[in-house]
């Protein structure tokens, strides 16, 4: 078990004609057993930070630290990692026994038997004994999957690194497996780093977020935090489904006017003090119909979920989501008045993006209580 | 989670959906702008099939001529190559095997050749035959040695060349590729000239380093090293593009995986590259083997089969029974013998290599 500092690091790709920067200043501190996600769109730089801390991509620039120890330099076979691939990379030719067994036979001088014995222990908390003698070709996609956390969990590595292993799983599976993960992981107690491009699974699974775009780390933080404050307009689009509703809107006199007649008086205008123009974001949730109202907007889909019911609307030609109630259920093509609260609001620089104003509403601490464990 | 998780899939479903009427309407307009021209071409092309006649099992029509070629030049060969195993050659055929009177239309089908029904004879004579058993220990050695030599090679350049570190690699591929499009008569009668005793070049740089000429086409040991070089050289580049190409084929994450469970270079290519490798490997080795053992020109150009028949080979053997003293029968029998032999190589290969 380790802690990891990634400080600084740089990836660039030399393709000989132009240099690719894949990862830039890149600097996190992840503590002893922490659960670490990696999220954002393809791209964004955070496989190539995951590749670079199993030794699989050398680092341009910057230094990895395992318990304090630099392992910038090493290879992938000393840095005592297991990393499990997003099509699990499992040895073909071999059967489950030998694809588990695989690297204790070659990094450990554990005798056949004691490897063996080790083996089945994890097939055995896996689930997987029965198939310790088939060959992955005849598992199915959940039963590979098994198979390559089995590989990653037998060695008993001081880290895990996770590229996507869940999203050749279907829904259901993929939901199952990830309550599963997280409880092995608590069990096992090993720092793990997840990489992932599904905010779901983010929010879902992290002690903390790490939010990258461009190369770029945005905001490490709790998904609490990520989800109330980001720091800038990427990390509050990114996160949260459905995503947030963004507009560009004048300010006037502590009035931002947006497309389509849009307006919204603010009590504290200090936010927004200096800005002619902000982007207004507000969640889903957080869109209340009401009776009447100052902003209204034309229906266009509404899609029953049961449990609530999703409102699609146009405002001006910008696309509006809510998430209300099952009961309001407005006819499609109709109008209808909107409100929020002042406090569900978020605000954010035209040029920069950045935050200048995020979600203060009370929060319920039996909500805060959950996702902090 | 579950029911957020299913909310996701929905709200993703919506979007697909928008997405697939705009993809829609980009179609449309697309279509309305396509050129006029070709058009017309396509509305005539499908007019035409919409008024020609379904003519029933006219398909069979339309694969009728492979097999009628593959009978008559394959199939029938096989079978009368059998046949003729059992008799002895006496002469062109006289006479006709039968005919057929259609009225106007007379088919004949004259008699192939004059045969003596002989058994098994043939083939005890060639078990009796120092020649045969001669030009069958040639064949093997020449396997032996070159088949695992060629492999070996083509497999060294195939990882040279797939390294990530190899620069110029389609340069490299195609040099190494380029022999096997040599004419075998030209290539052999090159080789031919590189190992003359006197005044080939190979002996020349020999000499230049001091040691001395090697009897490269008069000494038993060496003609047969002179052979199997030609063919080494001839087919290694072959070879080797389609191990490189069963290289390319292995997924690197296999290699990240077995770096991370801590594997050497060594290790990665034990367990990795050879059992990924192994149907590919499989395949290169079993045409290799049947191509070597039915080697012919480049002893026939390179060495004549000599010195004292060291290098004449079995496919050799039978052009000269059959072409030259014109013993069809027995040449007959011998091929069957040469592609049982064969046939046995390579279901021995199989059988060891391809348990998948």
């Amino acid at each position: 078990m380790s802690g990891i500092n990634i400080t600084e690091l740089d990836k660039v790709y030399d393709s000989g004609t132009e240099n690719v920067v894949a990862v830039e200043s890149l600097s996190v501190d992840i503590d002893h057993g922490e659960f670490l996600v990696l999220v954002g769109p393809s791209g964004c730089g955070k496989s190539t930070t995951l590749r670079c801390l199993a030794g699989l991509e050398d680092a341009t620039a910057g230094t990895i630290r395992f318990d304090g120890e630099d392992v910038t330099e090493y290879r992938a076979s000393e840095r005592d990692v297991a990393m499990v691939f997003q099509n699990y990379a499992l040895y073909p030719h071999m059967t489950v026994r030998g694809n588990i067994g695989f690297g204790l036979k070659l990094s450990t001088k554990l005798t056949g038997d004691e490897i063996e014995a080790k083996v089945e222990d994890v097939a055995e908390m896996l689930g997987i004994r029965e198939l310790l003698d088939e060959k992955p070709k005849a598992l199915s996609g959940g039963q590979q999957q098994r198979v390559a956390l089995g590989r990653a969990i037998v060695r008993e590595p001081s880290v895990f690194l996770m590229d996507e292993p869940l999203s050749n799983l279907d829904a259901k599976l993929r939901s199952e497996m990830r309550t599963e993960l997280q409880e092995l992981q608590a069990d096992l107690d090993v720092t793990t780093v997840y990489v992932t491009h599904d905010q779901t699974e983010a929010m879902a699974m992290g002690d903390r977020i790490a939010v990258m775009d461009g190369g770029v780390l945005q905001q490490v933080g709790s998904p609490e935090e990520v989800y109330r404050s980001p720091v800038n307009r990427f990390v509050a689009d990114f996160i949260g489904s459905p995503s947030i509703n963004l507009l560009t809107a004048d300010v006037e006199d502590g009035t931002l006017a947006g497309p389509g007649g849009f307006a919204y008086e603010l009590d504290g205008s200090e936010p927004v003090d200096g800005h002619e123009r902000v982007s207004v974001g507000v969640r889903p949730e957080d869109i209340e119909v009401v009776e009447s109202g100052r902003n209204a907007a034309d229906v266009t889909v509404v899609e029953p979920m049961g449990n609530e019911n999703f409102l699609y609307m146009e405002i001006g030609g910008h696309e509006l989501t809510a998430r209300v109630s099952p009961t309001v259920r407005p006819a499609e093509g109709s109008q209808v008045a909107f409100d929020f609260d002042e406090a569900a609001l978020y605000l954010f620089d035209v040029e920069t993006g950045d935050a200048l104003k995020t979600k203060t509403d009370s929060v319920d601490s039996a909500v805060v209580g959950t996702t902090q464990n | 989670m579950a029911t957020s998780d299913e909310t996701n899939d929905r709200v993703e479903q919506t979007y697909r959906r928008r997405a697939r009427a705009r993809i829609q309407s980009v179609g449309r307009r697309l279509r309305r702008a396509a050129r006029p021209g070709w058009d017309r071409v396509r509305f005539a092309r499908q007019d035409l099939t919409a008024a020609m006649p379904a003519l029933p099992r006219v398909a069979y029509l339309f694969i009728a001529p492979f097999f009628v070629l593959f009978g008559l030049f394959l199939a029938f060969p096989v079978f009368y190559t059998l046949y003729l195993s059992f008799f002895e050659y006496q002469g062109v055929g006289e006479g006709s095997l039968f005919w057929i009177d259609l009225g106007p239309l007379y088919v004949e089908i004259p008699q192939i050749a004059q045969l003596n029904f002989v058994g098994l004879g043939n083939y005890a004579r060639l078990l009796g035959n120092d020649l045969f058993w001669q030009s069958m220990f040639n064949t093997s050695y020449i396997l032996a040695v070159q088949v695992p030599l060629m492999i070996g090679l083509a497999l060294a350049l195939a990882l040279a060349l797939n390294a990530s570190f190899m620069r110029l690699k389609g340069v490299f591929r195609t040099a190494i590729a380029l022999p096997v499009s040599a004419n075998l008569v030209a290539y052999s009668t090159v080789f031919l000239l590189l190992f003359n005793e006197q005044l080939g070049f190979l002996n020349y740089v020999l000499s230049g380093v001091g040691l001395g000429p090697i009897p490269w086409l008069t000494s038993e040991f060496w003609a047969r090293n002179t052979i199997i070089a030609a063919v080494t050289w001839r087919w290694t580049g072959y070879n080797m593009i389609i191990l490189l190409a069963g290289l390319q084929t292995i997924p690197q994450q296999l290699y990240e995986a077995a770096e991370i469970d801590g594997a050497n270079r060594w290790e990665k290519f034990r367990y990795v590259t050879l059992p990924q490798l192994k149907p590919v490997l499989l395949f290169v080795v079993v045409l290799s083997t049947i191509g070597t053992f039915k080697l012919f020109a480049e002893p026939y150009v390179i060495t004549g089969g000599g010195p004292t028949n060291a290098t004449i080979t079995i496919v050799q053997y039978i052009y000269r029974q059959a072409f030259v003293n014109f013993n069809l029968g027995y040449a007959s029998a011998l091929t069957v013998v040469f592609v049982v032999v064969v046939s046995i190589f390579s279901i021995i290969q199989i059988k060891l290599g391809g348990e998948d």
